[in-house]
């Protein structure tokens, strides 16, 4: 016997489902080249870019899972509060795959999609009818490179399907330990006035179930493990790709990325060459040479100084030239390099000063901050 | 005992209806709305190189402090996050404080700059910007402002450049990539980087922000947009939503070369802080930023954790540091209305007590 409650939601649900297309079309219009009215060349629309991709993806996805919560509900009012859960946020209606399916995009194709468009160009009607797919087999004669080649590349995409499977069984795992998250969470909520009553309080309370769980694997030694395969996997299929795309290049007198690449190494090498060998501009060498200039002055000043009991005796002794000369020979010597320093120690004593400056950890906007001082 | 879940079949419907509702009549104002500008401070341009640009920022209401302040962005994502909108905007707020702001734009990388590693951006472009903001005012050293990467780009040019820095204010940088829960570099460290750059040439900014909202899968890709819903009847709160997806998205792609270096040396070698980093050939030794240094990073930060700038402090060589935990996350503290009231004021008050 039909059930007029049930009814009465599934033709709800038809009417919100094609009111939800509905309003899709009318948005997805307003993208340029679209032949609807509305759309107005003046003001560049925001539809037609990532943006609305991204926005009615994830949309559509909560838009669904409304729908099937609300469909859970109706059909077990009464039932046990961990079943209809699971109704909730399994089957087709699972949120965390539509987050995940719906962040796609040019610049991040998809990976399955990515070696679907090569087989396409490759002109193989499916993976299954690569060669070498069920095992590599030796080839011969004047085609063997090429079919060297086919091996290699689709041994590399199973490779990498198999690497993308093992993420997806993480991810997957990933979703039902956010369902036993949720589970933990709800169950703190089994209080009147603390109970969850609407569609979006139970979905913000998935979501931070679902992200908790998510980034406890994704910071696993598992998770490190099956997303650099993942990675490298992909990569060495790219590789295979761009070889190929090359070679067919090649063939037709075609400039390769990997002759443009070539070149750009080149390139970049000479410019670095040239400026390495670039003089600096007379003006700065003016500039350098003055400081210097300055510095020795001073030098020079602070040694006379420093040591006018010396210079005396200096004089005391000028009769006697053979004597000096040690002692000219020990300030051109490295060992005036300790009087250089602590000069060059004192000029920078400015940096000394701003050290004893008040610091802004004392001043009230730093509440939190914390400063240190060394020595 | 009751049943947690308490969402009857009605009200589940009146939901759904609510939700379309606020669809249907967002439709107007998403038809309606340009694509958002980001604040365009008033600034002229000093310096360019290749695609590169260095800006000075010209609105300044009190007269600018003497040395001026180089902000340097990372190469991911654009420095126009700091001028995002007027009433969010740090390099404003700097301005209202009396500093005197210059920034480099990296622009966007294409396959002419593939072979660009580190050495050129830092000891090529990063140190010629530096040159020209030196001679610009006549000074030996200026003031750097380093963001996330450009905050590690800014500790390796002070530590092989110290002479021409003055002082140094690293912001959300990284420094230990180990530290725990650093997911990206957890990501990467069994990555084959050779094989992907070479592979890839460069990086693509859409396979750069793939990875990113996977951190988050659910908060920022399906979560983020049902919470947009809610402002679409609000033409105001809808631009700024829109105005941060544009700055989210477009992004430059990767020079392949110094991808491959920094994470190779950063993210999986950790050598900034091993001590065992070189650039151009030359030792990148902390120890030699001996220039006061102000580290500021954000304690709710899912892309740099906290710990991972703390460490700064154990490796500079510097006896002034210090450093500033900041209420928000790694976008939040540049956007926010806490930001605004805290960041500039507090880069001012410390620049200012070692002017």
């Amino acid at each position: 016997m039909a059930n007029p409650a049930n009814d009465f939601i599934k033709d709800y649900q038809a009417l919100a489902q094609q009111s939800w297309e509905a309003w899709t079309r009318q948005l997805q219009q307003q993208q340029p080249g679209g032949a609807s009215p509305f759309f107005t060349p003046q003001a560049a629309p925001i539809g037609g870019n990532d943006t609305l991709e991204r926005t009615l993806a994830g949309l559509k996805g909560y838009f669904d899972w409304m729908q099937g919560v609300a469909a859970a509900g109706g059909q077990e009012p009464a039932g046990d509060w961990r079943q209809q859960l699971q109704q909730c946020f399994g089957g087709a209606s699972q949120p965390f795959a539509q987050a995940f399916g719906g962040i796609d995009s040019a610049g991040a194709e998809g990976f399955i999609r990515q070696w679907q468009s090569w087989l396409q160009g490759a002109q193989h009607g499916s993976f299954g009818e690569l060669p070498g797919v069920n095992g590599a087999m030796p080839a011969f004669g004047l085609n063997r490179e090429q079919q060297m080649q086919q091996q290699a590349m689709a041994a590399a995409v199973l490779e990498s399907l198999q690497a993308t499977a093992r993420y997806q069984a993480l991810i997957q795992r990933a979703n039902a330990q956010g369902m036993e998250r949720l589970q933990d969470k709800l169950a703190l909520h089994a209080e009147p006035g603390r109970q969850i009553d609407s569609l979006k309080a139970l979905y913000d309370l998935w979501v931070d179930a679902a992200e908790e769980a998510y980034a406890e694997i994704a910071l696993s030694d598992e998770f490190r493990e099956v997303y650099g395969e993942m990675v490298n996997s992909q990569m060495r299929v790219r590789q295979r790709q761009q070889e190929q795309a090359e070679q067919i290049c090649r063939q037709l007198g075609v400039p390769t990325r990997a002759e443009v690449s070539s070149l750009g190494e080149r390139l970049q090498s000479l410019r670095r060459e040239l400026r390495a060998g670039q003089a600096p501009a007379p003006q700065d060498l003016a500039g350098e040479l003055a400081t210097l200039r300055q510095e020795l002055a001073e030098l020079r000043q602070r040694l006379a100084v420093g040591k006018e009991p010396a210079a005396a005796a200096a004089k005391r002794t000028a009769a006697r030239p053979a004597a000096a000369k040690p002692a000219a020979r020990a300030a051109a010597s490295p060992a005036g390099k300790p009087a250089a320093k602590a000069v060059a120690k004192a000029a920078r004593k400015p940096a000394a000063r701003k050290a004893a400056a008040p610091s802004p950890s004392r001043g009230k906007p730093l509440s939190r901050a914390s400063s240190r001082k060394r020595k | 005992m009751y049943t947690p879940l308490r969402i009857e079949p009605t009200k589940a419907l009146l939901d759904i209806a609510a939700f379309q509702r606020k669809l249907a009549a967002g439709i107007g104002h998403l038809r309606n709305m340009r694509e958002p500008e980001y604040a365009n401070t008033p600034r002229e341009l000093v310096y360019s190189e290749d695609k590169l640009k260095v800006w000075h920022f010209t609105g300044h209401d009190k007269t600018p402090s003497k040395t001026p302040l180089l902000i340097v962005y990372a190469l991911v994502n654009t420095v126009w996050m700091t001028d995002l909108q007027p009433d969010r905007s740090m390099v404003r707020n700097l301005l209202a404080q009396g500093e005197d702001v210059y920034l480099i734009d990296w622009g966007y990388p294409d396959f002419a700059d593939r072979w660009l590693t580190l050495d050129d951006y830092i000891n090529g472009y990063l140190d010629r910007c530096v040159d020209v903001v030196r001679r610009r005012h006549g000074l030996e050293a200026i003031n750097l402002l380093g963001i996330c990467q450009g905050g590690a780009f800014s500790l390796c040019y002070t530590a092989l450049h110290p002479d021409k820095v003055a002082n140094l204010i690293t912001m959300v940088t990284p420094v230990d990539f180990h530290t725990p829960g650093n997911m990206l570099s957890h990501w990467c460290r069994n990555m084959d980087v050779d094989l992907f750059v070479d592979a890839m040439g460069n990086v693509p900014a859409g396979l750069m922000n793939y990875v990113y909202l996977t951190l988050k899968p659910v908060r920022l890709n399906q979560q983020k947009y049902i919470g947009m819903v809610d402002i679409l009847d609000s033409p105001a709160e809808l631009e700024d939503f829109l105005r941060m997806e544009r700055w989210i998205f477009d992004s430059p792609d990767q020079a392949g070369e110094a991808f491959r270096q920094f994470i190779k040396d950063f993210y999986q070698g950790n050598k900034l802080v091993k001590g065992t980093l070189t650039i151009g050939g030359r030792l990148v030794d902390l120890g030699r930023v001996t220039q006061p240094v102000l580290n500021i990073f954000a304690e709710q930060d899912h892309l740099v954790p906290p710990d991972a700038s703390r460490a700064l402090g154990e490796h500079v060589g510097t006896d002034d540091y210090t450093q500033l935990a900041f209420k928000g996350g790694h976008i939040g503290i540049y956007v926010s209305g806490r930001a605004q009231r805290e960041v500039p004021p507090a880069i001012h008050q410390w620049l200012r007590a070692r002017a």
